[in-house]
């Protein structure tokens, strides 16, 4: 079953009016086409200034049925899992309180489940198979422009299934964000710290991230979207053009990708595909594409890891595979990928330095240490990739115990000064310290492999006394975790 | 694909075009602007009007219509009732404290 636009209205106003403790309404500035008001729904425990935030947009394309319901349907199950302290569990998929919680807390979940409510109200009274919003295209006797070639960055470029013609399902409107449903997603981007993005699509069972309209490359960085002209209504001039993504932009996007592959592959077995937006067809003016390229195309902005998924299989013809009579474990996969993809942008450094010292100073200092040090050698790249695959598990153990969530802060403050001071030495005490905090989580954790991880930091730690503060970054960079001094 | 409620496009194709390789189907269906959706094995599969077709088949590709379908609202029996969304709403958030109201 699926519910009508009305209906998610109703959900909408209904959970932010019950539960104003977890959900915001927030009715975004334009209406639609047709003069339907558009809302979402902010989703966080606690109170506090903007965290970073995870938005998830579903009903772009209007006939793609499922997601506005998947979405609202995991407000719904976080709200019940946070409140009544349970698991979430899909099929072999388990999301614990813990991490719930740890989602709550630490995030701000933008929640615009239906962009389209023309769109997906003509699917239910006239056509189940339209794609677009319901835009009178004057001139022409064709209706709609397709949402999902609407945004900027590379507009109107007709590479692969983009089009300049009003009467194309695949039309990219007239100008770039000439649509009020387009410039809504904007307006979340533009206003709020979104970090991590998701344009939730049917059918085909992929994760899909940056490019669309080109191969993506990590060697040539002069090679940028930015330099090419949009709104030609003709192809990438440049044969054989491929676009670039800083290396370590691809691993995240492919690292948590794949993490996102792996839960959904958990609830029932699905084997989804974590592949650049090209390997689906080329496109342009692609929401997932914006809200990665907007930082490319303007620095003072927020980077954003925009990703597309393109939730359900192939059931055998075009409107069964788009809205299935019975969606139910199309909508669990759907919702273990948002989860996931939420959990992926909790930062555990970013959320102990704002929760306990209130400020971002050290945050920004370790930032620069990861992104423009550690993260250019391989050694220096597992020691990230170590951080990584544990903090959310860690950051879980260290926010439920207040003395541990200060003995954090404090450490993260005593890095920044380190950091912050060329000539500053690492002194036993800090060794002593940090590695009594290592040891502490490591017997909260129980998890041998979680040990095994920390014991690598506390061998490092180890001969960090005595260091100043670059030496220390540079042993990180040659020795990855695990490796014993001086082997080879 | 031309949907117009105005026009006469009653009637929908559902087909896989082919041609030498892949890349040249893929390259006539984007040049037409053809409303192409995933294809499980995949193939080049696209929804077409009746319209559609003779432009189609004058690049010289091969196109297999699989399905033909009436173009029709979501069949209704697909559609949520409003008392059931807003009961199952009621009964999923159940003995959770309310702290406002609607």
């Amino acid at each position: 079953m699926y519910n009508t636009v009305a209906q998610i209205d109703s959900a909408i106003n209904l959970l932010s009016g019950w539960f104003p403790q977890y959900f915001t309404k927030i009715p975004l500035p334009n209406a639609s086409v047709q003069r339907r008001p558009i809302s979402a729904l902010r989703m966080r425990f606690g109170a506090g200034p903007e965290r970073r935030g995870v938005l998830l947009v579903g009903g772009t394309h209007a006939r793609e049925l499922m997601n506005p319901d998947a979405i609202i349907d995991l407000a719904v199950d976080l709200l019940r899992s946070h409140a009544n302290g349970t698991d979430i569990v899909y099929g072999g998929f388990r999301f614990t309180h813990a991490q719930v919680d740890l989602v709550l807390r630490a995030l701000d979940l933008w929640l615009l489940p239906c962009l389209n409510p023309d769109g997906r109200i003509y699917v239910m009274t006239a056509d189940d198979m339209w794609r677009k919003n319901r835009r009178d295209n004057p001139g022409t006797s064709c209706d709609g422009v397709d949402l999902n070639r609407n945004y900027g960055g590379l507009w109107g470029v007709t590479q692969g299934q983009t089009s300049c013609a009003a009467c194309s399902d695949v039309f990219c409107g007239p100008k770039a964000f000439s649509e009020p449903e387009t410039k809504n997603v904007k307006v979340l981007l533009d206003q709020h710290s979104i970090c991590c993005f998701a344009d939730v699509h049917s059918y085909s069972e992929l994760v899909l991230y940056p490019w669309g309209h080109a191969p993506t490359q990590t060697v040539d960085s002069t090679k940028r979207f930015t330099t090419l002209p949009s709104g030609t209504c003709a192809p990438i001039a440049q044969a054989g053009y491929k676009e670039y993504m800083p290396p370590r932009d691809l691993l995240r996007f492919q690292t948590v990708g794949q993490r996102i592959v792996d839960a959904v592959q958990s609830v029932r077995g699905r084997v989804y595909t974590n592949e650049p937006s090209i390997g689906l067809y080329p496109t342009t003016g692609t929401a997932g594409d914006y809200a990665y390229a907007r930082h490319i195309a303007d620095p003072r902005l927020r980077k954003t890891y925009g990703y597309t998924f393109e939730t359900g299989p192939w059931l055998g013809s075009g409107p069964e595979s788009f809205h299935p009579a019975d969606p139910t474990l199309i909508k669990r996969d759907a919702k273990a990928a948002m989860l996931t993809l939420a959990l992926q942008c909790v930062c555990a450094i970013e959320l102990i330095g704002w929760n306990v010292l209130a400020r971002d100073r050290e945050i920004s200092l370790l930032r620069t240490v990861r992104d423009e040090l550690l993260a250019t050698t391989e050694a220096g790249g597992q020691w990230i990739d170590l951080f990584d695959r544990r903090q959310h598990q860690l950051l879980a153990l260290i926010l439920s115990d207040e003395r541990l969530e200060k003995e954090a802060g404090a450490l993260l403050e005593r890095a920044g000064k380190l950091l912050e001071d060329d000539k500053a030495e690492v002194l036993e005490k800090d060794v002593t310290r940090a590695e009594a905090f290592l040891r502490k989580l490591a017997e909260r954790s129980g998890d041998k492999e979680v040990e095994r991880d920390l014991r690598s930091v506390s061998s490092v730690m180890a001969r960090l006394a005595g260091r100043r503060s670059r030496e220390t970054i540079e042993i990180l960079m040659k020795e990855p975790p695990g490796k014993k001094p001086g082997a080879t | 694909m031309k949907r117009d409620p105005k026009g006469n496009s009653d009637i929908r194709f559902e087909a896989t075009v082919h041609a030498k390789g892949k890349a040249a189907a893929s390259r006539v269906v984007a040049n037409l602007d053809l409303d192409r959706i995933p294809d499980p094995k995949g193939h080049v599969r696209v929804l077409l009007t009746a319209d559609d077709l003779a432009p189609l088949l004058e690049q010289g590709v091969e196109v297999r219509i699989v399905q033909a379908y009436p173009v029709k609202p979501l069949d209704p029996s697909l559609i949520e009732d409003d008392e059931a969304a807003k009961a199952k709403l009621e009964e999923q958030t159940r003995g959770i404290k309310r702290e406002g109201r609607p």
